[in-house]
């Protein structure tokens, strides 16, 4: 049973709202011809055909790019002040009950050992609203890493579309029944009795993929130099297009930049962190010259293993949510479920 | 067509003319082509040749891909806009001529994105390049597959990516600016754009250059104007207008554009195009007494 109702005319009034009390509304709105999240003041920017939009919302808690320090360069010495961050409150409106699945692995990454304040701020304050899924495309495959387009793990709020362009809202966490609370004025307490939900569109769970088999093949160190890594990825071109796109990967580096524009010395500069991705060929080399991972394949492998090993294994977390956004901006089309399908008929 | 090629890149590989046939097969559900890399003359059945057959394969000709090299001696499956490449490559001292077998096709024109295809190639969704393209009937081959086309370009090019170098040049140069500022804002720095060229073969770009740092990482405007400006600048005379790098593109930066203007540039200014033929050298990498050099003023 729902527990509210809110009217897609009423969405305006919703961002209007959150945006008056300083806040940010995030949803899919179109950017260069493609659904994209979009920081929007008003209901019309809303994208009503998206299927997930281009990027994942991990950008709000994990910033493309973000200075975390200052540094000048004196006569005695580097001096170096760190940034604090108090993060923004947000409310990412339509994602998809995929990716937000994917918000637990990250809070794992940047609690593990040493809280990343510059996450955990920012997710603290994010309201996750997810829409079930009316819409699939051949890339999605939730179903085969076992989600469902009905999926509510890491939402705040869930909303299932009516056939009037209405939502049915159920609320999931703590934090979604505040948020409901605090806009009691859209959140209406009961759907009209005429209220039909669309059809959810479940993606057909791809037959020859097998979670645990990969997991056990993975586990098995000897299946490490195993030749199928280089058969099945050696169109990979190196781009991190995947990565960048996906919403559980995490890497990031520190780099020093100066910024000597702006009225500032060429003394003056900020310490970035910036993602990074495991496909780059720079990602693992070291000062020696050395690379561990010094050919494609192993870059790969690496990314594979980090999704349905190492991650899953370290945090019990899903490392791949099946959202297929790596499927769909891979330049060569190097699928992962076929990836994950071969290695499920390994023997 | 595809038995002729399936037939030629058996024959190859059995009489171990070439060790590795690069060429295009289906994905899983034949819905979309990706790269294949054939080494055994039974699985010559899984090439195809078809209109969403967009990517140029020469980038695993480059020495990015050691153990792609490491297979032995390539054939490669080529339409005439990727053999363009290939020279370029020659040219460029990068690839012998007697180090690839050319296995061009020739083509009516491909998709410019594969999703775009619903059944059949309609003109609106093919890129610039085909509906200019000289090289229909590929040059410089080992061995052609296909039909010849009776296509001819037109006088002066059209398309969408001409329409819109047009319209930005129309504009002062503020305004120009602040449509490039823009479009470069998306730019993720995944470095899709880069690794999918040929062209960029460098093994460290200068983006990786980090002792100084010569190129911010940061997507910030300031570091993805000068990532994609340097980029444009390193292809100076040498793109082929392929198309690969807008096509790779996550974000949709029109890199077409800027490429073409770019090429335009050199035409006007050496007339000269890549890509036509392996013994002339790049423009931008050769000094001629005879160059116009009015751009000193």
């Amino acid at each position: 049973m729902p527990d509210n109702f809110l009217k897609r005319r009423d969405i305006g009034k919703l961002i209007a709202s959150v945006r008056d009390a300083g806040g940010r509304f995030v949803a899919p709105a179109l950017a260069a011809r493609q659904a994209v999240y979009k920081d929007i003041s008003s209901a019309e920017e809303l994208d009503d055909d998206y299927i997930l939009p281009r990027n994942s919302y991990k950008e709000l808690v994990f910033p493309q790019t973000e200075v975390i320090a200052d540094f000048t360069i004196g006569k005695d010495g580097v001096g170096l002040k760190g940034r604090d961050v108090t993060g923004r409150d947000t409310v990412v409106f339509g994602a998809r009950p995929c990716e937000a699945a994917s918000l637990e692995s990250l809070r794992s990454v940047f609690t593990w050992g040493f809280i990343d304040e510059f996450c955990t701020k920012r997710e603290d304050r994010l309201v996750v609203i997810t829409i079930a899924c009316t819409k699939a495309d051949g890339a999605c495959f939730c179903t085969t890493v076992d989600l469902s387009p009905k999926s509510v793990t890491g939402s705040d709020v869930a909303l299932s579309e009516t056939d009037a362009g209405d939502y049915l809202v159920h609320s999931v966490s703590e934090k979604g029944k505040a948020f409901i609370a605090k806009h009691s004025d859209v959140f209406k307490a009961k759907p009209s009795a005429d209220a039909v939900v669309k059809p959810i569109i479940m993606p057909e769970r791809i037959k020859g993929v097998d979670l645990e088999k990969i997991k056990k093949f993975l586990s098995d160190t000897a299946h490490y130099e195993n030749p199928v890594w280089p058969e099945l990825t050696r169109k990979c071109i190196g781009c991190g297009a995947c990565t960048y796109v996906c919403p559980t990967c995490h890497c990031f580096d520190i780099t020093d930049e100066a910024t000597a524009y702006g009225g500032k010395t060429p003394f003056e500069g900020e310490r970035r962190k910036n993602w990074d991705a495991c496909q780059f060929d720079n990602f693992t080399l070291h000062a020696s010259g050395h690379n561990p991972r010094d050919t494609q394949f192993k870059r790969w492998r690496n990314r594979f293993m980090c999704k349905f090993n190492y991650y899953p294994k370290k945090f019990s977390s899903k490392g791949c949510v099946g959202c297929g956004r790596c499927i769909r901006v891979c330049p060569v089309r190097l699928d992962i479920t076929e990836v994950m399908e071969a290695i499920s008929k390994r023997p | 067509m595809e038995n002729a090629l399936r037939k030629k890149a058996k024959e190859l590989l059995e009489k171990g003319e070439v060790k590795v046939v690069i060429g295009f097969g289906w994905n899983r559900d034949k819905t979309f082509t990706t790269p294949v890399f054939i080494t055994k003359p039974e699985d010559a059945e899984r090439l195809v040749w078809n209109p969403l057959c967009v990517n140029n394969l020469s980038v695993y000709l480059t020495r990015k891909f050691k153990d792609i090299q490491a297979l032995g001696r390539p054939a490669i499956v080529a339409k005439g806009c990727d053999i363009r490449n290939i020279l370029v490559l020659i040219s460029e001292g990068q690839l012998k001529r007697e180090d690839v077998f050319i296995i061009g096709v020739t083509c009516n024109g491909v998709v410019y994105r594969q999703e775009l295809r619903k059944g059949e190639l309609k003109p609106e969704i093919m890129p610039t390049k085909c509906h200019n393209c000289d090289v229909r009937n590929p040059h410089a081959t080992d061995f052609v597959v296909g039909d010849k086309s009776d296509f001819k370009p037109p006088e002066s090019p059209t398309g969408m990516v001409f329409n819109k170098i047009k319209e930005i040049d129309s504009k002062e140069a503020t305004g120009r600016w602040d449509f490039w500022v823009n479009e470069f804002s998306r730019c993720i720095k995944c470095y899709a754009c880069r690794q999918v060229c040929s062209l960029c073969y460098c093994e460290r770009c200068i983006t990786e250059k980090n002792m100084p740092q010569w190129i911010e990482t940061s997507a910030h405007p300031r570091g993805n104007l000068s990532w994609n400006l340097t980029r444009a600048m390193h292809l100076v005379g040498r793109c082929t207008f392929c198309g690969e790098c807008e096509r790779a593109c996550p974000v949709n930066i029109p890199l077409n554009v800027i490429n073409q203007k770019m090429i335009t540039v050199v035409k006007d200014a050496f007339d000269y195009k890549s890509g036509y033929d392996e013994k002339t050298h790049p423009p931008m990498i050769v000094f001629s007494p005879d160059d116009k050099d009015d751009f000193i003023k």
